[in-house]
């Protein structure tokens, strides 16, 4: 295992490091370990149970960085249970490691809340042949926190996982969310939905792994932006060679709601197998007028309009969630954080 | 006297250097029912549009008044709290926002106050009872994969609920089953008497069951021929070409 003072800090050429460089989203000086403390897990509904860390075998520096400084991993039993884990973070850097292992069928939303001025979040999980797991990951940090996080999820055979993200909190946010179904019929749905203000900065890279036939896979990112924020939408779709019969696909959205926010979209796509769909796409654009148009001809004002557009746009982000539990915790938690939003 | 509710005059409009309507002048009284018929690219929906002040379409002369206001400074939303009421021909899909809560925040910003919850599900209910739709309809996303007909339906609950004073419905009757006409005819004329409506159509068979006051044709920006009802039979059974002799 690479150390990480002994490890090769990646430079800007490198895809997933492109748009959010390693430096700038260290807890300080890159060619350090700080001291960083567990953030608080805690759930009412779940049952869960601390394991000691073990290393991830990646050539990642995020990966090997979090190697350093996590001891423990938080194992989360969620066989046909529903329920709520809330994250709280809290100092100069923290940082926690779930670990989910879902053999039925199971619902999770996963709450990251507090003030860290760093925070390191790995999750991991293995939703085991014929498991359904749908989880939802809420980001409300502080606005003044900086965010790595890391997924590795594992997808078995006839298995269906649904990996939702809200992500609303934070300074600076880099996630990069790997998942790879290893079993054929296994299903992948992804939705994320990124809400930009501020100076706010949010690279998610997304990399989905197709090593079995009959594998399917949706990935769906709404992203938008207000103020000065940017947002990053890198995705990286694979299909190895004998995963044929494979149907995926992966859309980018990002709505620009002022002339200095910005927005990337670059979905990416290895296709090995002849027998597959594959699909992507990408779109950037202002708030559409003639939507604007009919929400003010109904009477609400053109910051009424606006809000209703945005909401909508960050709401179908999640439309496609089977789980309704998860769709509407996350539907739910949205409404209330732009209502918030409008009245601050 | 009956109340003036719409006053065009002499109105000329564009879209970039391209005029579309080039001097209509027009009255709509309330309780009056106007049909404004004409060929495609005619300028029936730019007048519609421009009335309910689309930002696409530029008043280069000419004056708009409702209810004696000038509608020049009046932005959209405040012209439909002041009670206009646009019916679109092709109305946006707006993904994420269920009907439920598109209709109870329209609802409010027009009355200027949120009805209560109870008073607002009972209006809901006898509305949508009339037009026969169904409630999975409210949680629906706004238009977001609606066929011809239910968009219409959407537009017309829309104006049953705002009950506005002026309506201007664009080519409500088109993507309707005969059923599905009948029943939001019935809804138009449920408004129709205390409000003041512009109907624009291409077919008669609306007009069977909306009893217009005043027809009139458009030919290239120019009303060049206003009658009663009959105006209306008479273009079903001629067409246009007789009309075009007129300009």
């Amino acid at each position: 295992m690479t150390s990480y003072l002994d490890a090769t800090v990646p430079n800007r050429s490198e895809h997933l490091w492109r748009y959010t460089p390693w430096s700038r989203v260290h807890p300080g000086n890159i060619d350090t370990i700080p001291v960083v403390q567990s953030a608080l897990v805690k759930s009412e509904d779940l049952e869960l149970n601390q394991t000691s860390f073990e290393p991830f075998s990646s050539t990642d520096i995020a990966r090997i960085f979090l190697n350093e400084i996590l001891e423990e991993t938080v194992v989360v039993s969620c066989d046909d249970a529903n329920g709520h884990i809330h994250i709280h973070a809290g100092g100069h850097a923290a940082a926690t490691h779930l670990h989910f292992s879902c053999s039925t069928a199971s619902n999770v939303i996963v709450h990251l809340h507090g003030e860290p001025d760093w925070f390191g979040l790995a999750l991991t999980g293995d939703i085991n042949a014929n498991a359904q797991l749908s989880v939802g990951i809420i980001n409300e940090l502080s606005s003044d926190s900086v965010m790595v996080r890391v997924d590795d999820w594992c997808v078995h055979r006839d298995a269906r996982f649904e990996l939702a993200t809200l992500s609303m909190g934070g300074h600076r946010n880099k996630s990069d969310i790997r998942s790879t179904l290893v079993g054929t019929n296994a299903s992948l749905k992804q939705f994320i939905a990124v809400h930009g203000h501020g100076t706010r900065h949010d690279d998610h890279h997304i990399e989905i792994h197709h090593q079995q036939p009959h594998t399917t896979s949706h990935l769906i990112l709404n992203a938008a932006c207000d103020d000065r924020s940017h947002s990053i939408g890198t995705g990286a779709l694979k299909i190895d060679d004998n995963a044929q019969h494979t149907d995926a696909g992966q859309v980018f959205r990002n709505l620009l709601l002022s002339p200095s926010s910005r927005a990337e979209a670059i979905p990416e796509l290895e296709v090995l197998a002849n027998e597959v769909a594959a699909a992507h796409g990408a779109a950037s654009a202002p708030i559409n007028k003639e939507q604007l148009h009919y929400l003010m001809s109904r009477g609400l004002s053109e910051q009424e309009a606006t809000s209703m557009i945005v909401e909508g746009f960050l709401v179908d982000s999640f439309s496609g969630l089977d789980s309704d539990h998860v769709r509407e915790a996350m539907q739910t938690r949205l409404t209330v954080h732009l209502e918030c939003q409008l009245i601050g | 006297m009956t109340e003036v509710l719409l006053h065009v005059e002499n109105l000329h409009v564009s879209v970039g250097d391209t005029p579309i309507i080039q001097g209509i002048s027009l009255e709509i009284k309330r309780g009056e029912i106007h049909a404004i018929m004409g060929r495609n690219g005619a300028g029936k929906s730019t007048l519609a549009n421009v009335v309910m002040g689309h930002p696409a379409y530029e008043v280069t002369s000419g004056t708009i008044h409702y209810k004696g206001q000038n509608l020049e400074d009046m932005e959209v939303f405040e012209r439909a709290r002041a009670g206009m009421f646009l019916s679109f021909q092709y109305p946006a899909a707006i993904p994420g926002v269920q009907v439920g809560t598109f209709l109870r925040k329209s609802v409010a910003s027009v009355r200027g106050e949120a009805p209560s919850p109870r008073a607002f599900r009972k209006e809901l209910n006898e509305a949508m009872k009339q037009l026969d739709m169904d409630k999975s309809f409210l949680s629906r996303y706004v238009n977001d994969g609606f066929s011809g007909g239910e968009k219409k339906r959407l537009e017309i609950l829309q104006m049953l609920l705002l009950q506005p004073d002026l309506a201007l419905l664009d080519e409500t009757d088109s993507g309707l089953d005969i059923d599905a006409l009948r029943i939001v005819a019935d809804g138009i004329n449920a408004v129709a008497e205390d409000t003041g409506c512009m109907i624009i159509t291409h077919y008669q068979r609306l007009l069977d069951l909306v009893r217009p006051n005043f027809v009139h044709v458009l030919i290239d920006g120019k009303i060049v021929q206003s009658g009663g009802p009959d105006l209306a039979i008479k273009l079903e059974r001629e067409g246009y070409d007789w009309v075009d002799a007129l300009v």
